[in-house]
């Protein structure tokens, strides 16, 4: 990752939209920054965590978003300028402290939540857009539209914040926060931070803008006028721009990563001088004078914006309250289906919208190369399903789940949670994953299950959680078992890393955000406290796992764990060489004879061990191989061999 | 009919799911995907193979009796209601210590004693019954170990299974203890030699044991843990009629149940099968009615004769005449098992010409059948 | 010969591969060059779930002019880095045209589709030969062969960077890019530039 504290404003630097956000906090002068890793907004406090020291700030990788936000806020009242970072699903469960935030106000720090939507939901459970929260709360919005402004308008929105006495939130996607841009860097401040908590004590020299605890209806209507100073400012910022002509035949809205997408179709169209683009960087409150200047650019309106029509929507009930006389423009967007109302956009989507609207021809390329092009391949391009990776314990835990559950025989059900293990849903993991909602989701659902016995229920409920969700949210769904005695197994998942965000620290690791070693919070230990049957099995020792696991599964008597404990692969071979040198023996390799039928290829399922057609025998690629050994226990001939290096 | 391609589906669809699985085991520890657990045949994954040894050597899909009568005795199968035999003869052990530990007369254990300390066999697959009276397949390399085999729990075994686990290139002679299902089995092996196992050729000697029917090792183990302290168990037995018992004998006496209750723990497939004495067997051996402490033994092969023989010889076993009336009462027996077996077989396939999986000439069908 | 400027703007690179494979390491070398030499660089990439053995593909539009999006709009590829065959051809297929020149390692990366039996890899020969009929240029360049032979499948990331700086398809040199390579690879940089010049002469050859 880029170093993110060069001192050397001015400079031109390739950042990925996280990089920038984080840039542009230190050049906001943040003093503390916290969130929960969550693709795509991990990099924001990874890259503040690894110039903390250097800066002078506090970054860390807190339980979950909820205690991350809250201790922002906390750093806010205490006057030091503050930053939490999430994911959309990090939004969900930080709503409720923020339906008070917004209440109580904020403290002298300026207060930025960073929320990174992921369109497509390409690395996510769900596909959520964020925005609405805005409008629901009432919380300034603003959405940067390319890499340079992601870091402007960071900087910008502590001010914002502090000004107005309130959280201000900045949204984000997928495609800005990883994808880099030029961006020029400003200063770093030199300021000595000191944090105070002011204790109000004479409440009538409170201002709206005071950050003030005490509930009362009058805060709410003290947010409103924040909200109509916020208006204000938006009116006339410089994040909201025209390009275009006088007079189109087509206005394009759009916002955040669309603005690039709609130059780029505009250009590939050639329509600079027939369609105007209204970019908007300040979206909630609207900006409605700014953009009632230019509704009378085309009486046709296009929509380009992910993942909702949000800014459609807004729109429509500005242009509602004009007044008759108004010309009313025809809106297209998402609820005329011109723009796809769910998953991402890109250019050649907003090339289409606009070349339907306006009847014109598209052709990139040859009709014939792309007919070629496509024939070739579509019958040559092979599936490349997701995978655990070589090596990777959870294809151990898996194996031996599905065995057990195979060998009890009452049809075991397993319910799922967030992490690399959520592939379990398919082929890498033996489809042994049932159901997968949010963070802690699994145990939740578990414990329902597990008190159907009077309704005739008799199927085993297996429950896993990974370490990291283990400590974020799954606790109280595992108390809640032991207290109302539901019947499953709590399988932690336990490779000491956070590892589908990119291998963060959690409680459990002994390391902090920052590299700084800290007490380990013994998820045994804690578990056992609760009084309940706790057992830890390495699951690459498969006998003993899946009989632990039967034993479990046939006890009965409320809730219990069964941690699996093996070091994420990827981590251990940034620290390790590889265990073993393995090869597949040809002569004791029967393949697809009976006795075998290609049990390590077709069912097994790891990258690391490929099918050789004309050998008619299993082979190991040494390329995806990483040494761990564990298809040596799974062929039922024993003709995979592995040699300790 | 056999040439059809069939695997693990059809074994699944036309034995286990429809109640006529006899867990012999002859599927079981030859390939990842069958495995024996708790009284099921549990399947771990789906084998995409078409033709599957699991469905070839099954003793419940399809057996032509005359091609494997053929293969193990060169003669058709036999209409006698013993089926193929040289001689039949009573037997006890003459080491009296041993017939404390034995079921009735201790055949079985000293022919395998002595079938190991002559070299004919390196080890012998059997069932043994351990502390907590579950039976479960066991290897026996000595004659310590046979002896640690002796006494029956009535419950179904997957003997075969561990036969099947037996490395490819081990080429140790073996004995089999089997039942009836069992031995049927292994003759299919002796027909269509396996592949990817230890020969079957290695298999040098199979003892059959007599079986009117076999308890489910599920269900049955499950009522008995529930109405007796299994660790103070020292054997069981049922006792010939009029008896109607099931005895089990502890260090203080005997308890006794029913034969009613314990029936109803029998496996669902015993009710179609015809095979009462083993009749594929070198040798067969059972109980003799009404005389405690001796086998009823049935001699079929060459191989089965010279083993008995030496054991007369070497003076190990106490021959005796089989009484008349013992021979008649087991003729009947056997005869009844195998018109009631047939008859149940036609209401089950709906059929009188479908057999299921017994291939018998029309006319012997027909005999048992009237 | 290395072009001083970009024949058009912008210029459209695309490097694919297979998650895991390192694309990502040289769309940043690549594109951190570009950037000290005063272009305007977008790099749209796959990352999170996508790299668990899934195909992943780095997008840079490099402009003199203006910032373009991360995405490369169909059929507008120019040069096509492909570390991995079928991933060569996937983006051949969608993002090919006739003028579009092609770098391909020709080792093939095995999906548990395929592994699995659910899916075919393509004859290798006849995929190469359809990403050569695609392709207005090809060259092939045995990166992981060449890799393996220098002691670790890892150098073959340097390798292709080489191949594609000594192609001189980019108005990049061996002066613009070296600087960047010693920054960014953290272990063996000795090796690691053997890499890069053994990619250059290959790409040469």
């Amino acid at each position: 990752m880029a170093n993110i504290d060069i001192d050397a404003p001015g400079t031109s630097q390739l950042l990925i939209g996280n990089e920038a956000i984080a840039r542009g906090a230190l050049e906001a002068g943040i003093g503390f920054a916290a969130a929960y890793p969550g693709t795509p907004s991990s990099e924001i406090l990874g890259t503040l965590a690894q110039a903390a020291k250097e800066m002078g700030i506090y970054a860390e990788w807190s339980v979950n978003e909820k205690v991350a936000m809250e201790a922002a806020a906390g750093a806010s009242f205490a006057g030091i300028r503050a930053l939490a970072s999430m994911k959309q699903n990090g939004i969900n469960v930080v709503s409720d402290f923020l339906a008070n935030l917004v209440m109580s106000g904020i403290g002298k720090g300026g207060l930025v939540l960073v929320s990174c939507d992921d369109p497509s939901a390409i690395s996510s459970s769900n596909e959520q857009d964020t925005r609405p929260i805005a409008k629901w709360l009432d919380i300034p919005l603003v959405e940067p539209g390319d890499f340079q402004e992601t870091k402007d308008m960071t900087r910008w929105l502590f001010d914002l914040a502090e000004e107005l006495g309130t959280l201000c939130m900045l949204r984000s996607v997928t495609r800005i926060a990883h994808a880099r841009g030029n961006v020029r860097l400003g200063e770093l401040p030199k300021k000595q931070l000191n944090a105070y908590f002011d204790q109000i004590h004479d409440l009538k020299s409170v201002m709206p803008t005071t950050f003030m605890p005490i509930p009362s209806p009058l805060r709410h209507s003290f947010l409103h006028m924040k909200m109509d100073k916020a208006r204000e400012r938006f009116e006339g910022s410089a994040f909201n721009r025209y390009v275009g002509p006088n007079k189109a035949d087509l206005l394009i809205i759009t916002c955040g990563s669309c603005w690039l997408y709609s130059q780029d179709a505009v250009k590939a169209l050639k329509l600079e001088d027939r369609v105007g683009i209204l970019k908007l960087g300040t979206l909630w409150p609207l900006p409605e004078k700014f953009i009632g200047e230019h509704l009378d650019k085309s009486e046709k309106l296009l929509f380009v914006e992910e993942i909702d029509p949000f800014l459609e929507r807004s729109v429509m009930e500005m242009v509602a309250n004009l007044p008759p006389s108004s010309p009313r423009p025809i809106f297209y967007g998402k609820r005329s289906g011109h723009v796809n109302a769910y998953g991402e956009l890109n250019p050649d989507r907003v090339i289409k919208a606009i070349s339907t609207i306006l009847g014109l021809a598209y052709q990139p390329r040859d009709i014939e190369y792309r007919k070629k092009a496509e024939a070739f391949a579509k019958s040559n391009v092979p599936e490349r399903t997701m995978t655990f990776c070589a090596g990777c314990p959870h294809r151990a835990t898996f194996w031996a789940i599905k065995n057990a559950l195979k060998l009890d025989g009452r049809g075991g059900v397993v319910t799922g949670d967030i992490g690399c293990y959520s592939m379990a849903l398919g082929p890498t993991g033996f489809f042994q994953v049932r159901t997968m909602h949010c963070m802690g989701g699994g145990a939740g659902v578990a414990n329902g299950l597990g008190k159907l016995g009077q309704f005739g229920f008799d199927q085993p409920v297996l429950a896993v959680v990974g370490d990291s969700t283990f400590y974020h949210a799954t606790i109280p769904a595992l108390i809640n078992g032991v207290y109302n005695q539901s019947d499953f197994i709590l399988v932690i998942l336990d490779n000491s890393a956070t590892a589908m965000t990119g291998f963060q620290p959690h409680p459990g690791t002994g390391m902090t955000a920052m590299g700084e070693p800290t007490k380990v919070v013994s998820m045994e230990a804690l578990c056992c406290s609760l009084g309940t049957h706790v057992e830890v099995c390495d699951p690459f020792e498969l006998k003993g796992t899946i009989a632990t696991l039967l034993e479990m599964m046939a006890e009965g008597g409320g809730a219990k764990v069964a941690i699996m404990r093996r070091q994420c692969e990827l981590v251990r071979a940034k620290k390790e060489k590889p265990p073993y040198r393995v090869h597949v023996d040809p002569e004791k390799c029967i393949g697809e004879a009976c006795g075998c039928d290609r049990l390590c290829t077709r069912v097994f399922l790891c990258p690391g061990l490929i099918w050789d057609k004309k050998a008619n025998r299993s082979k190991i690629d040494e390329v995806i191989c990483t040494g761990c050994g564990l298809c040596v226990d799974v062929c039922p001939q024993g003709a995979i061999i592995k040699e300790a290096v | 009919m056999a040439t059809e391609a069939k695997g693990c589906k059809e074994l699944f669809s036309e034995v286990i799911e429809t109640g006529l699985c006899a867990l012999c085991g002859a599927c079981t520890g030859t390939c990842p995907y069958l495995v024996y657990y708790k009284g099921r045949i549990a399947l771990l994954d789906n084998c995409a193979l078409l033709k599957g040894q699991c469905y070839e050597y099954c003793p419940r899909t399809y057996i032509g009796m005359d091609v494997i009568s053929q293969q193990v005795f060169g003669v058709p199968y036999s209409e006698e209601e013993l089926g193929t035999a040289k001689e039949m003869l009573m037997a006890r052990s003459t080491d009296t210590s041993m017939r404390e530990k034995v079921q009735y007369g201790g055949a079985v254990t000293t022919l395998l004693s002595l079938a190991l300390a002559e070299g004919f066999i390196d080890g012998a697959v059997l069932t043994r019954t351990s502390d907590d009276k579950t039976p479960s397949p066991f290897l026996a390399q000595s004659a310590d170990e046979v002896l640690q085999c002796t006494g029956s729990s009535y419950m179904a075994c997957p003997v075969l299974g561990r036969y099947n686990q037996i490395p490819k290139d081990n080429g140790n002679k073996l004995g089999i203890v089997a039942m009836p299902c069992q031995v049927l089995a292994v003759a299919k092996m002796k027909k269509d030699p396996p592949e990817n196992r230890a020969s079957i050729g290695n298999v040098k000697l199979v003892i059959g044991l007599f079986c009117t029917w076999a308890l489910s090792p599920d269900r049955f183990y499950q009522f008995l843990k529930e109405n007796l302290d299994l660790s103070k168990v020292k054997k069981f037995d049922i006792p010939p009629p009029p008896a109607n018992r099931f005895d089990v004998y502890t260090a203080s006496g005997r308890t006794s149940f029913p034969l009613e209750q314990i029936r109803k723990f029998t496996m669902p497939t015993c009710t179609y099968c015809l095979d009462m004495t083993s009749e594929f067997a070198d040798i067969s051996v059972g109980s003799v009615e009404g005389i405690g402490g001796w086998n009823t033994v049935i001699i079929r092969t060459d191989i089965g004769a010279d083993l008995v023989e030496m054991a007369k010889k070497k003076g190990k076993l106490q021959i005796g005449k089989l009484p008349s009336t013992n021979l008649t009462h087991l003729k009947e027996a056997s005869l009844l098992k195998k018109k009631r077996a047939l008859n149940e077989i036609v209401k089950k396939s709906g059929d009188k010409n479908n057999l299921l999986y017994v291939g018998l000439s029309p006319r012997l069908a027909d005999k048992l059948l009237a | 010969m290395t072009q001083k400027q970009l024949v058009k703007d912008p210029l459209n690179l695309i490097i694919t591969g297979v998650g895991g494979q390192g694309n990502v390491m040289i769309s940043l070398i690549i594109g951190n060059a570009f950037v000290r030499e005063g272009y305007f660089v977008t790099l749209g990439e796959t990352y999170g779930a996508s790299q668990r053995g899934g195909p992943v593909m780095s997008h840079m539009r490099i402009s003199k002019e203006t910032q373009y999006s991360p995405f490369i709009p169909d059929g507008c590829a120019d040069i096509i880095l492909g570390m991995e065959p079928v991933e060569t051809l996937r983006m051949l297929g969608r993002y090919g045209n006739p003028n579009v020149i092609t770098i391909i390692n020709p080792r093939p990366i095995y999906s548990i589709d395929v592994i699995g039996g659910q899916a075919e890899y393509p004859d290798l020969h006849k995929l190469v030969e359809s990403v050569k009929e695609l392709s207005a240029k090809t060259w092939i360049i045995n990166a992981t062969e060449e890799a393996q032979k220098m002691g670790s499948h890892m150098f073959a990331n340097a390798i292709l960077i080489g191949a594609l700086v000594g192609s001189g398809v980019l108005p990049l040199d061996k002066k613009s890019v070296e600087p960047v390579l010693r920054e960014i690879f953290p272990k063996e940089i000795t090796a690691n530039l053997a890499a890069f010049n053994k990619g250059i002469k290959l790409v040469r050859s």
